[in-house]
């Protein structure tokens, strides 16, 4: 791949390492973006800046054997490319199909099907190339007809992939000629080249916009690769590249893997895997792990914490994450139509004791802009932090000398999120502003989320800030719940979008950052950590961000 | 009898029909969108538009309802197996026969392959309960009630109180913090597989049956022991332990039989709450039965799969109702049923 270092994104990226602009870990992340592997860049990134690197615990000294068993939820998995949340269904999935790249736990996008990709300058063009030998579970080789064929039904809007969010800007575009159901123009790939096969083991992304995120865009967890011939369904006998085959399945109870010989990756530590639906009552769990019955869950409920953690046979792991519970108040909505209003709303709240009852401590201060430290663009502003004098004085000259009262609607879904609310009532009715809750099953907040003038709101990690960006801040965004719209924020994230170099790319990101902490319509006091326990005879396992859970990571000691 | 019998059967019909009518209604208003829930909040708006008119969930209430009685009755074929949607929903019994409950959006099954085996496990767990509660509130009921106001009778009835006042989610973690936790002994969830922990099937039904016996036998002996308190007052018993009789034979032979009548129905009302009831238990101990999957279906608006969980239910319950109508007339003659 020597031909990719003389890219030009590389040698600005080497530069910053040398000038220290960025650390080497930024400088990894970048370069494999660009399609650099994980080790030539941290070999390169060793020798710009002269520091050794530690390579992490060989993988071949696991235990080998036993069967793994993971609590987690029995959904339904049928449809990969549609799936609804990635945290339990697609960590079914993962453990058979796989994925073009793999964005690891410390936010390094590694290849993985795809052995390298390079961009083309302008960050149209992405050009990937399969590694060899991967097999399907029934001997097929991978191709690069395959993963055309994948790539172009998750673009399909009949198929219902949550891909079109990700990539429909740079892929897509609407045609007139077609008309969907409502009559609105049906969404079609925008040039019928934009998913080239080049050969057997190449193919080409022609974009219709510059996007830098193209490697971690694949690894989203609607993007598994599947085998054409299972016509998009996933079950017991379907084809995997994995390392291992499902062989059991029934919803709401098990899901059962087995590990299969000749992983391209090489063979999985443990036999079997077995994951259990141990139902919506979060003490369940804690039960079967008190009773040994499982080995794991695939992540934690901050209510199962405490007792999790007195438990001498556990260990814990938590991560950093972008995962948040924003309270965002509708522009467009009475009386939060007055940025004075929205700025004084987070001034009159304190991080850090809602951090210590919303999540026992388990997370960060969040600084109202939404991006966090887990994100590789996060531009550190000064800390912002509560003045209820000033957020009195704002209330004023916006014309409530007297303090308001509002109302904000509340999902019962995470309870933490409903903490986090409850406790800052409390300190916005020490500035005057008085706010009733008003509490939602889950179900009934996500039919109104985009519809209700002040909510609260779940927002899971994404490995880049500028994704969370375009989708909930930018104008006309179709998840822009809050209604934001803001000229020069749209403009500055669509050079930041289009920008490469670190250090201009964070002082955009610091740009941002700012107008949302003074014009923006989110009062978002924590990101949480996430994380989960496991019997300490788990060997290999680190928490990902995102959730994901790698069986063949894992390895399991003797009793 | 037979009449009998034919008119409850009838009865039966008519009630089913206003039942799964009033869900189907009960569910217009109820809130969710289930096509948003199968693609999820990261879906595109047009997407869970598409699927929603796939589900046929656009058509009037009366509409759907017919549709779905004809799927039942084997009339119509189902219109969601039809391959042309791509929904990929397939039944090996075919579209079209009778009984067919059609199709659960929430497990992607056909329902009658979801309920029957959430039944057999409730069902398992309803009746080992219930073979306890039944002799264990019987024996410490009529002990109780044989001699009221005694030390015994006054032990029982604390304990009883005690056990039926303390929710199930509340002695649930209380069983599970002394015997799961603290010191090892049992299973703490009851998925009815061997291999984690190395637990037998037996030991997993331990606890939630514990659970399920102390909570609702302390309620029957209750029961069981008014009723027996006051025959034991009546002056036909008085009569016979003058006339010279043992106190264990008048208790057994004169009493017992007539203080059963009313703690009879109420034994049976328990097999209808054993059935749909337990939804607690069944969480606390992630137990993979039939109020869970009821609780799951009604949160995710799988109309289908609620709609055949009413049925089974209501049909539960009829059953039980005449089989303690049948029943009076066996422990009392005077009653005649017509």
């Amino acid at each position: 791949m020597n031909d990719d270092r003389d890219n030009a994104h590389i040698k600005s990226l080497a530069k910053d390492l040398s000038e220290k602009k960025i650390d080497r870990r930024e400088f990894v992340r970048f370069a494999t973006l660009l399609g650099v592997s994980a080790s030539a860049a941290y070999g390169l990134a060793g020798k710009i800046s002269g520091e050794a690197f530690a390579p992490a615990a060989r993988a071949e000294d696991l235990p080998k054997g036993g069967t793994f068993r993971l609590g987690n939820r029995i959904k339904e998995i049928k449809n990969p490319h549609a799936y609804s949340w990635g945290g339990y269904d697609s960590n079914m999935s993962r453990q058979v199909l796989e994925y073009l790249t793999f964005t690891d736990d410390k936010g390094v996008t590694n290849p993985h099907l795809a052995e390298s990709w390079s961009a083309s300058p302008d960050l149209r063009t992405w050009t990937f190339k399969l590694r060899q030998g991967v097999k399907w579970s029934n001997g097929d080789a991978l191709t690069a007809d395959q993963v055309v064929w994948n790539l172009k039904r998750v673009l399909d809007p009949e198929v219902g992939s949550s891909m079109i969010g990700l990539m429909g800007g740079y892929m897509l575009k609407d045609d007139p000629s077609q008309k969907d159901a409502k009559g609105n123009p049906k969404q079609v790939v925008w040039d019928a080249n934009a998913i080239e096969k080049v050969d057997d083991q190449t193919f080409r992304l022609n974009c219709k916009a510059a996007q830098v995120a193209v490697p971690e865009h694949l690894f989203h967890y609607v993007m598994a690769i599947l085998h054409p011939d299972d016509k998009g369904v996933f079950q017991v006998g379907s084809k995997g590249t994995g390392a291992f085959d499902l062989v059991e399945f029934e919803v709401g109870k098990k899901a059962t893997f087995k590990a299969k010989k000749g992983y391209w990756g090489g063979d999985a530590h443990v036999d079997m895997l077995e994951m259990s639906d141990t139902g919506d009552d979060p003490t369940a769990a804690i039960s079967a792990l008190a009773s040994k019955q499982l080995h794991g869950l695939v992540f934690g409920d901050p209510l199962q914490y405490e007792a999790l953690s007195a438990m001498p046979h556990l260990q814990l792991y938590s991560v950093a994450t972008g995962e948040t519970i924003v309270m965002r108040m509708k522009v467009t909505a009475k009386p939060f139509t007055d940025a004075r209003v929205r700025q004084a709303m987070r001034y009159a709240v304190d991080q850090a004791p809602i951090l210590q009852v919303a999540l026992h401590g388990l997370g960060r201060a969040g600084q109202h802009h939404h991006t966090s430290p887990a994100h590789p663009e996060f531009a550190e502003l000064p800390p912002f932090t509560r003045d209820l004098a000033k957020a009195k004085q704002l209330l004023a000259e916006a014309g409530f000398p007297n303090g308001l009262d509002t109302e904000i609607f509340v999902p019962t879904d995470n309870p933490w999120g409903q903490v986090q609310v409850e406790a800052a009532v409390e300190q916005w009715k020490e500035a005057g502003i008085r706010v009733k809750i008003t509490l939602m099953p889950g179900a009934s907040y996500w039919d109104v989320w985009t519809k209700v003038p002040f909510g609260s709101t779940i927002w899971y990690h994404r490995p880049l800030a500028i994704m969370t960006y375009g989708l909930a801040y930018r104008t006309g965004a179709p998840w822009n719940e809050s209604d934001y719209s803001n000229k020069t924020f749209d403009e500055l994230l669509v050079q930041a979008e289009g920008t490469l170099d670190i250090g201009k790319r964070k002082e955009i990101m610091a740009k941002l950052e700012k107008i949302l902490q003074d014009d923006g319509p989110l009062v978002q006091p924590l990101f949480r950590d996430t994380f989960t326990f496991m019997d300490k005879r788990v060997k290999g396992f680190s928490m990902h961000p995102t959730n994901y859970f790698f069986g063949w990571k894992v390895g399991l000691a003797e009793a | 009898m037979i009449a009998l019998v034919g008119k409850r059967v009838l009865g039966l019909v008519g009630t089913l029909l206003v039942a799964s009518f009033l869900v189907f209604a009960v569910t217009e208003f109820s809130p969710g969108n289930v096509a948003r829930k199968t693609l999820g909040p990261f879906a595109a708006q047009e997407s869970v538009d598409l699927l929603y008119a796939k589900l046929h969930l656009n058509d009037p209430l009366p509409v759907r309802y017919g549709r779905w009685l004809g799927v039942l009755t084997g009339v119509i074929a189902d219109p969601l197996q039809d391959p042309a949607l791509k929904l990929d929903f397939k039944d090996p019994r075919g579209d079209r026969y009778f009984g067919n409950f059609g199709y659960s959006t929430l497990y992607k099954l056909p329902v009658n392959d979801v309920i029957w085996n959430r039944l057999g496990n409730t069902a398992m767990l309803a009746g080992i309960s219930f073979a306890l509660i039944v002799p264990l509130s019987l024996l410490f009921g009529v002990l109780a009630g044989m001699r009221e106001g005694s030390v015994l009778d006054r032990t029982i009835s604390i304990f009883g109180i005690i056990a039926t006042s303390v929710p199930e989610f509340a002695s649930g973690v209380f069983l599970v913090a002394i015997f799961v936790v603290a010191l090892g002994l049992l299973p703490g969830t009851s998925p009815l597989t061997t291999g984690g922990g190395g637990w037998s099937i037996a030991s997993q039904f331990v606890l939630p049956v514990t659970v399920l016996v102390l909570y609702d036998s302390g309620y029957v002996v209750r029961m069981v022991r008014g009723s027996t308190a006051e025959v034991m007052s009546k002056p036909y018993i008085r009569t016979a332990l003058l006339k010279g009789l043992p106190f264990k034979t008048v208790v057994w032979r004169h009493a017992v039989r007539n203080a059963m009548i009313a703690p009879f129905t109420v034994l049976l009302l328990q097999i209808n709450f054993l059935i749909s009831g337990v939804v607690v238990t069944e969480m606390v101990f992630a137990y993979p039965g039939f109020g869970r999957m009821l609780l799951e279906a009604s949160l995710f608006g799988d109309i289908a799969l609620i709609e055949a969980a009413t049925l089974v239910a209501l049909a539960i319950a009829t059953t039980t109702q005449l089989a303690s109508d049948i029943g009076y007339v066996l422990l009392n003659p005077q009653i005649r049923v017509r």
